[in-house]
């Protein structure tokens, strides 16, 4: 005797079943266990207690918007900025080249290109339009992690040692890349 | 888990004026029903925790926009599954089907809850995320699927194939 699959029952449960589900579950014990069981276990699931974050993640979140906002006012003038920036930087390692360790001069250098791509997305970010949902989505996830990154920043950059900064830094610009193509990709499409 | 949050709208307002205190009071508020939600989804639990920092960071970011149309909590709800099924997307490679014992936790082999919250937590994250989105979040195989980014039949066929996978397990577990 043929019984219902884990579909049928499901379908029976949405009310959504095929005639035959649902002529043969009034006939068949089985098949009416099984769905009852269905039902048992979805009681259940909604049931299970709560589940609480092991940790108090606020502070973590005011760091990043705190940092959000700060870039937001910064980056008006990032431009202009960080060609002075990359200017200064460049006068101090021609002036003194032997005093900094090779970790900070490469902190310097990815800060640096930190600042470049900042520029670089302003340029494209002219409207905030995106093309689809998907696109909002991937722009959207890649602004959350470099907002967190820079929570993070603000919360170790007078603690941290070079290499662990440098770490943040090279991560930050990865992701600053990241976000680059997306916004490139709409602005070529979007003809900006 | 029933969540039934009202929040009053003077707060949604002092919080769209990006009062800080009001922020943090919409955390408060949120924070546990988020949390269990991607909880629940993902595996990890250091990846629920991060999905629940990104989502509040979009909340506050994006407060303006709630036009309080529906529920605040749908609101947050899509906000933070959307972002448990990206990662899930994300982290796809290192995701099994694989079905093998966890090392068992103390205390979790005590009464018919706890041994249906092991089961389930032995299901892959896409099972998970289906299941617990359909039959304790209420979405439609329709929302599920334009969430994932699938089809109808694949949400279907992953939330029958996860309640066979838990049936069997359950019905294991009753016989060992």
């Amino acid at each position: 005797m043929m019984h219902c699959t884990m579909e049928d029952l499901g379908a029976l449960q949405a009310g959504e079943a095929s005639v035959w589900a649902r002529r043969h579950i009034t006939t068949c014990a089985a098949c009416q266990a099984e769905l009852e069981g269905l039902y048992q276990r979805i009681a259940q699931l909604k049931a299970l207690p709560a589940l609480r974050p092991p940790r108090d993640r606020w502070p973590a979140v005011k760091s990043a918007l705190r940092a959000q906002r700060s870039r937001r006012r910064r980056t008006w003038g990032a431009w202009t900025g960080s060609l002075a920036l990359a200017a200064t930087i460049a006068a101090v390692l021609l002036m003194q080249p032997g005093t900094q360790s090779t970790a900070h001069a490469e902190l310097t250098h990815v800060k640096q290109q930190s600042a470049t791509l900042e520029d670089s997305l302003q340029r494209y970010d002219t409207d905030g339009r995106v093309l689809s949902g998907h696109a909002a989505a991937v722009v959207a996830d890649l602004e959350d992690r470099i907002s967190i990154l820079d929570g993070t920043l603000v919360q170790r950059e007078q603690s941290a040692q070079d290499a662990e900064l440098l770490q943040l830094w090279q991560e930050r610009v990865g992701l600053m890349r990241e976000l680059m193509n997306a916004r490139a990709t709409r602005a070529r499409y979007v003809g900006l | 888990m029933t969540v039934s949050l009202a929040v009053p709208d003077v707060l949604v307002a002092r919080a769209q004026a990006g009062d800080e205190a009001a922020l943090e009071a919409l955390f408060r508020a949120f924070e546990t029903p988020v949390y269990n939600l991607v909880r629940r989804m993902l595996r990890r639990p250091e990846d629920a925790e991060d999905v629940l920092q990104e989502t509040f960071l979009e909340v506050v970011r994006n407060i303006k926009q709630y036009r309080g149309e529906g529920h605040l909590w749908g609101w947050i709800r899509r906000i933070a599954s959307t972002k448990a099924l990206m990662r899930i997307r994300r982290d796809q490679v290192r995701q099994t089907e694989s079905l093998d014992e966890e090392p068992g936790k103390p205390g979790m082999h005590i009464g018919a809850n706890l041994d249906l919250e092991r089961a389930f937590e032995r299901l892959s994250e896409t099972s998970r995320a289906v299941v617990w989105l359909h039959d304790v979040e209420g979405y439609t195989h329709e929302e599920i699927a334009e969430q994932m980014g699938k089809s109808v039949s694949f949400s279907k066929s992953q939330l029958a194939r996860a309640h066979a996978r838990l049936r069997r397990m359950l019905d294991e577990g009753a016989h060992a």
